[in-house]
């Protein structure tokens, strides 16, 4: 799992989320039914996963997580073991621009990262 | 075989052995290649852009895949250009192509390292791969063993950027 910027570590064409489509190509534009869409979808808290790969190296993911993030080495750590080991991991709760802003420096660093409404 | 990339100063140095220059290049021109086409079919593409980002809200998934996808790829781009400007700059020493990295260059080539790795990952379908059944007979052979070459200096620059990140076990994924 750098801006350069993925893990045992975490990445990307594998192990989705539920009810997650790789698109092959572009997408479809959905069609806004409601005006009020974006200012509803910024409300509240949103959480943060990275999802575990085949490829990034366990000491690169905890490199990223301390660039992206901040997090002390022992966090850094017990956050990519838990991707390692349970193919996900939570690594961040925020209001939706600071998520897209994580998701973005993420996969930059190649890591994959989603983001959901926190529950 | 000695180190690639050692601490020198406030920096660090970087001695590639003939073979990596020639593998590099390649590397790098092979995924400069698949970026520009923009084939987004293309595993490499996929692995290294999110088809999703937000698989629970198909309007925010598409704002900020928008959003970012621009980014990533001029980011990627930039980080293969870099990686040219480096080699190209660098001085025979003692059978090796030397090169100081400067402040912000040590960070930038662990990153296109790891999209290196990435991309020839995606090409060999390595997530469907078993990698005990890898033996130098398996057509994966060459290429694993090159994610491998590049894993290990990946795991040097760390314990040069930030040694905290590296276990004392080795790369391991």
């Amino acid at each position: 799992m750098t801006a350069r910027l993925a893990p045992p570590v975490v990445g990307a064409a594998e192990p989705v989320p539920a009810g997650v489509v790789h698109a092959s190509g572009p997408v479809p534009t959905p069609v806004r039914e409601a005006d009020t869409h974006e200012e509803t979808t910024r409300d509240g808290p949103w959480d943060v996963i990275v999802w575990d790969d085949p490829v990034n190296l366990m000491s690169y993911v905890v490199y990223v997580f301390r660039k992206v993030f901040g997090f002390p080495e022992a966090v850094a750590r017990k956050l990519m073991l838990e991707v390692h080991n349970k193919g996900r991991a939570l690594v961040a709760t925020e209001p939706r621009e600071m998520a897209e802003m994580y998701v973005h420096q993420l996969h930059s660093h190649g890591l994959h990262a989603t983001m959901q409404r926190s529950k | 075989m000695s180190a690639t990339f050692k601490r020198h100063g406030d920096g660090v140095r970087m001695e590639l052995e003939s073979f990596e220059v020639e593998l590099l290049a390649e590397l790098r021109d092979g995924l400069h290649r698949q970026l520009v086409d923009g084939d987004h079919a293309d595993p490499v593409m996929q692995r290294l852009f999110p088809a999703q980002v937000a698989p629970e809200d198909e309007f925010v998934d598409m704002e900020v895949r928008d959003l970012i996808y621009d980014d990533l790829l001029r980011e990627r781009l930039d980080g293969l250009e870099a990686l040219h400007a480096i080699i190209d700059r660098g001085k025979p020493h003692r059978g090796r192509l030397r090169v100081d990295l400067k402040h912000d260059e040590a960070p930038l080539m662990l990153g296109v390292l790891n999209d290196l790795r990435l991309a020839i990952g995606a090409r060999i379908g390595i997530t469907k791969l078993d990698r005990d059944e890898v033996d130098e007979d398996h057509p994966a052979a060459y290429p694993v063993a090159v994610m491998d070459h590049l894993a290990w200096l990946q795991e040097q620059l760390l314990s040069i950027i930030d040694p905290a990140s590296v276990s004392s076990e080795g790369p391991e994924v």
